[in-house]
């Protein structure tokens, strides 16, 4: 009885023995019979984009173990027209299709099984292989170390000076006035009066001769005058302003990070005077589909929703007496974004850099040069130039000074 | 008790003159004769009031229902003058763009280097320099294609405009930021980086 039950089991476990080795062969009766390294190529090229050869999803589902789901003639088939399998009603392919936001997979014609076999044994070959590796890979994403501000450290500087030199000069002036007492013969009297005491004598003696009264005086005065005067000239010039903005967009992500070109956003900048704010649907070309769930981009679903405008705060005003053309500057003249608006991509709240005086804009033309090169309009104003002048042509030689250019 | 008011009067102007010096970063500053710097004609991205024209209060239209953008309608292509025609194909019928659509702007050495300056604008920083869809966009959007790819390789001019002015699959419409003039210029850059 004993004996038949051992046996019994036995058989169970060499059954199920055999099944597994059955089932690893099988597999890799499959995966053999394609060419690992051709479908490394392969898979790269056309399915890297939107299939992981593992497990996650990237765009469509995660490869690994897709033959343990799909059968060979179904992958083949499904490979060369996906839009055809779903039209045939395919229960799998149906599934599939909705459960990945109707989004289709592009077709391959001209893939057969061959191709279709050395992906498959490519996507088995990563899931052997490839476990450590893949944790080499996320390790290495540390972002820079924040840039320490000069100013900041600067003022720091400053202040621990300015400290420094009150102490040496309340040590000075306590060594002064013990000095002058004692030479006074007054020594005696003081000796028993405190430090502080003794402090406040000296400075009231100071404060009571005249040539000192009249330097401090006279100090202020021209203090204030300085500080009147710069901030008269400083009357309309908004350099540093950096206004909160409705939404946290950051220049820095965008521009610098992911090196999104400028003009992608600001469409305008080679075609008209303004180099316009993107509308919304600019923005929605990239997060129509990622970081969809961020609370600042649900003020622009918000606002898309609504049919309002995002109320930006404009930075750069330039006043109504002077007129500027960004497609003159920058699709005409080749000026780059960054000459005027400051290291815009290392920015994350925009702020405005140059002062935009008239002084400042004055300065560039008579230091530009005009770029004549393979330009035939400019060829006659070359040769006239050239007659009574050694210097090469400046904006200003070509009216860039006159002042009905910018004040009609 | 002197004492006490010198020492406050001090603090006072202290901080007023410390306060003074640095215009905070939300602030414009002042300005003079302001009404010299706003515009009185309607300028872009810059209104001061309410509009009491418009039932919103803002200066801004819209277009009437309906109305046909008709720009570049004509352009000039070197010597020879080549009309680009109003594009009116609709999203969902890519076959019709590819079968009817023709490149109107020349294939040659300009037209591929404006092409190329485009494609750094408007493509680049998700299909990539190479056209391998290994911009560093990509990385974070996903599912860029690389131009080489089998399936893509034999994609015509009309289907490469369509996808530009419309989008396909997670590729949004383009079609605002970028003309028809431009998207053919475009097309003809996307084909020399299939050719490598």
């Amino acid at each position: 009885m004993e004996i038949s039950l051992f046996l019994k089991r036995m058989r169970s476990v060499t059954q199920a023995l055999l099944i597994a080795l059955m089932a690893t062969l099988s597999q890799q009766a499959t995966a053999q019979d394609g060419d690992a390294a051709s479908g490394e190529t392969l898979f790269n090229n056309n399915c890297k984009a939107c299939h992981s050869a593992k497990d996650e999803v990237v765009v469509g589902p995660g490869l690994k173990g897709i033959q343990q789901r799909r059968d060979l003639a179904w992958l083949v088939k499904w490979v060369k027209n996906p839009n055809g399998v779903i039209q045939s009603g395919d229960e799998y392919a149906v599934a599939l299709y909705n459960k990945f936001n109707k989004a289709q997979m592009t077709a391959f014609p001209a893939f057969g099984e061959k191709e279709v076999k050395d992906i498959l044994a490519y996507v088995e070959k990563a899931n052997t292989a490839a476990a450590p590796a893949a944790a080499a890979g996320t390790a290495a994403a540390g972002a820079p170390a924040g840039e320490s501000a000069p100013s900041d450290l600067f003022t720091y500087i400053l202040v621990a000076l300015l400290i420094v030199m009150l102490l040496v000069l309340g040590v000075l002036m306590a060594i002064v006035s013990i000095l002058s007492k004692a030479v006074s013969g007054e020594a005696t009297a003081s000796a028993g009066t405190s430090f502080s005491d003794r402090l406040r004598d000296g400075l009231v003696g100071l404060s009571k001769n005249s040539a000192i009264r009249s330097a401090t005086v006279w100090f202020f005065i021209l203090m204030v005058t300085k500080a009147t005067v710069d901030g008269m000239y400083g009357v309309g010039i908004q350099q540093g302003y950096a206004p909160k903005q409705p939404i946290a967009f950051s220049h820095k992500l965008h521009a610098g990070q992911y090196k999104i070109d400028c003009n992608y956003c600001h469409t305008g900048v080679n075609r008209g005077k303004s180099a316009t704010i993107p509308s919304a649907n600019i923005c929605m070309n990239c997060h129509g589909v990622i970081k969809k769930e961020s609370p600042e981009i649900q003020k622009i679903y918000t606002a898309i929703e609504k049919n309002q405008p995002i109320e930006w705060v404009r930075i750069h005003n330039l006043p109504d007496l002077a007129y500027f053309n960004h497609a003159q500057h920058v699709n005409v003249g080749g000026v780059q974004c960054q000459q005027c608006h400051g290291e815009i991509q290392t920015m994350e709240v925009v702020e405005q850099r140059s002062s935009l005086t008239m002084g400042w804009c004055i300065d560039c033309h008579r230091k530009t040069e005009v770029n004549t090169k393979d330009n035939a309009y400019y060829d006659k104003l070359v040769e006239l130039h050239k007659t009574n002048s050694k210097e090469p042509l400046k904006v200003a030689d070509i009216g860039g000074l006159e002042c009905s250019k910018c004040h009609y | 008790m002197k004492r006490i008011h010198t020492l406050i009067v001090g603090a006072f102007f202290t901080a007023a003159t410390m306060t003074s010096c640095q215009r905070s970063h939300d602030d414009t500053g002042w300005e003079f004769a302001p009404n010299m710097y706003n515009s009185v004609g309607y300028e872009p991205y810059t209104q001061i009031e309410k509009n009491p024209i418009n039932a919103d209060g803002k200066n801004m239209r819209e277009p009437v229902a309906g109305t046909v953008s008709r720009r570049n309608y004509q352009t000039k292509f070197d010597s020879a003058s080549v009309d680009l025609m109003v594009y009116n194909i609709g999203k969902d019928d890519l076959a019709t763009a590819e079968a009817v659509l023709k490149n109107p702007v020349p294939n040659n050495e300009k037209t591929l280097a404006q092409g190329k300056e485009l494609y750094v604008r408007y493509c680049q920083h998700c299909h990539g320099e190479a056209g391998d869809g290994a911009g560093p966009v990509a990385d974070m959007y996903k599912g860029v294609p690389n131009y080489k790819a089998d399936a893509y390789l034999n994609m015509n001019d009309g289907h490469i405009f369509h996808v530009i002015t419309h989008g396909k699959g997670r590729m949004w419409p383009h079609g605002s930021q970028v003309t028809p003039e431009e998207r053919w210029k475009i097309v003809h850059y996307v084909h020399k980086l299939q050719k490598g």
